[in-house]
């Protein structure tokens, strides 16, 4: 099936390997295809939402919106999550709030306003519309013991395609691709990234608890759909790591990565030379060492960590 | 004197406060927003969520558009998907710091000047190109509010750089899509603008109203 595609501005530069690697398991599956929305603009992530007016957020993604719907499609596809949850939001408001949908009208000026195409993410479209059992798995992750990190935004507001308190569909795609999916607390706690910049100790504070959490749930890698989530856990994981005087040494990958490397796709076009947090040295004990022949299984599990008491960790 | 103002609101009422006091009207302070926030528990706030509701309740307009809370909500939806109530928190605290600005309220803390600087910044970017341009939004917030930060800023820049991860030229959005953009913001701009006024001209004429009818009696 044809989508619109908004990478949004991030895609163009802190994630540039999002963007790679989910255009790359996008050709493979055949199944997705992503047109790109010319000349989209931002799409006002959150500080918009305060300034100008409330209605901002809205204005600024209705024009996406009317775009693709002159491309002819019906449906977007938005891979950062701040962008998914605005444009998302936008494209259901505008077409069930009245007002709304007049005031961003106005504010478009000339250009139309038809039905908004409905917004989704990649991780929706893959394993909702693709379908797990059609993901061509050459080399399973054996040997990865995977958080899921669904952060904020892909589950919330409420309404969308997973549940916004325990979603499951990154934990399924994880175990489709042959990794464990680790059970942890903290796979929807916001990590800040929104605050980061003017208020840094919280925000770290807040990161540095969601890569405890994942330690201590027993995984050695973390897998994220969300470029801000991305962005902090790994720039940051050494202060993080000095914060609670630990060393987390967890590689922070793209999901679209993790399925690019089950689907034995070209390294160079995954973009894992761009992690801070280098994850060779992991995917050459684990996924390299069983394609050749020898399983991990052989090698004894280490044991998860026993989960420390509230505010120990 | 202090009580009669408590109840009875002493902001100027306009149909984005009505909105807001209409929103939170049904709340019933079980604290489920609070104990879900994760910025609170971290010290980011200076009011809790539930506290910040109460107080638009009674009507403390000032101390809520000046407070911390309004600039540090990280605008999760945590409190949003379990409000038993079903309040759209997040949405009234992204309201609440609309109002904060078109009313001109000063930040009463450091962070909250910030957070303000920050976010104005961000949408004077997207306002000029149509998209953000990071390296520039970090240049202008971290000179207007403490230069030598940039200099800490460097390690983290040049691993950036060395990963390939920082844009070093803004992509703007081609000509004829930036004035639609820019547009957008003016007339939407202009509209919030003429419906303060019209709000402050209605609570002025209200208040001379109210203020003889005392007099009379």
């Amino acid at each position: 099936m044809k989508y619109a595609y908004f990478p949004g501005c991030s895609q163009g530069s802190t994630a540039e390997e999002y963007n790679r690697s989910l255009l790359a398991v996008a050709r493979q599956l055949g199944s997705m295809e992503l047109e790109e929305i010319p000349d989209w603009n931002c799409c006002g992530a959150t500080p918009a939402a305060a300034i100008v007016s409330p209605t901002l957020p809205h204005s600024l993604a209705a024009r996406n919106l009317s775009i693709a719907r002159d491309m002819g499609m019906d449906e977007i596809v938005a891979p950062c999550a701040a962008c998914y949850k605005n444009l998302r939001k936008a494209s259901h408001d505008l077409n069930q709030n009245l007002e709304l949908r007049a005031q961003a009208r106005g504010a478009l000026g000339d250009r139309e306003l038809g039905r908004a195409p409905e917004v989704r993410h990649p991780l929706d479209v893959i394993v909702n519309d693709v379908g797990l059992d059609n993901i061509p798995v050459k080399k399973p992750l054996q040997g990865l013991r995977v958080a899921s990190y669904y952060g904020c935004l892909l589950t919330r507001p409420a309404g969308g395609f997973d549940d916004p308190e325990y979603p499951q569909s990154m934990d399924r795609l994880m175990e489709k691709l042959g990794a464990e999916a680790v059970d942890w607390a903290y796979k929807t706690k916001c990590c800040g990234g929104g605050i980061y910049m003017f208020h840094e100790h919280v925000s770290f504070s807040m990161s540095a608890d969601v890569l405890a959490h994942a330690k201590a749930s027993g995984a050695n890698v973390v897998a994220a759909g969300c470029p801000f989530c991305q962005l902090l856990l790994d720039l940051y994981q050494d202060k993080l790591g000095k914060i609670r005087k630990t060393v987390f040494n967890l590689p922070i990958l793209f999901f679209t990565q993790l399925m690019g490397l089950a689907m034995d796709l070209d390294r160079q076009e995954l973009g894992l030379e761009k992690l801070i947090v280098p994850p060779f040295s992991l995917l050459a004990e684990t996924v390299d060492a069983s394609s050749l022949g020898e399983t991990s299984e052989k090698k004894a599990k280490p044991k998860p960590s026993r989960l420390k008491k509230w505010g120990e960790v | 004197m202090r009580q009669y103002e408590a109840i009875h609101p002493r902001y100027e009422t306009s149909p984005e406060v009505e909105k807001i006091v209409e929103a939170v009207s049904v709340c019933y302070q079980c604290g489920t927003c609070s104990g879900s926030c994760p910025v609170a528990p971290a010290g980011g706030m200076d009011y809790t969520p539930r506290t910040i509701i109460r107080m638009i309740q009674a009507g403390l307009e000032e101390e809520v558009l000046a407070s911390e809370t309004v600039w540090t909500c990280s605008a999760c939806y945590s409190c949003a998907v379990r409000c038993p109530r079903d309040i759209d928190i997040t949405d009234v605290m992204i309201r609440l710091r609309n109002l904060a600005l078109i009313r001109g309220y000063p930040a009463r803390t450091g962070i909250a000047r910030k957070g303000k600087v920050y976010n104005v910044d961000f949408m004077k970017i997207v306002r000029r190109l149509g998209r953000i341009y990071e390296p520039e939004l970090v240049i202008r917030y971290h000179l207007k509010t403490n230069p030598l930060n940039l200099l800490g800023m460097a390690p983290v820049g040049l691993t950036m750089l060395l990963k390939h991860k920082l844009r070093l030229l803004p992509e703007p959005v081609a000509a004829a899509g930036r004035s639609e953009v820019q547009g957008i913001f003016y007339r939407l701009e202009k509209e919030e603008a003429r419906k303060e006024q019209e709000a402050r001209e209605e609570g002025k004429a209200r208040r001379t109203k109210g203020s003889g009818k005392e007099r009379q009696e």
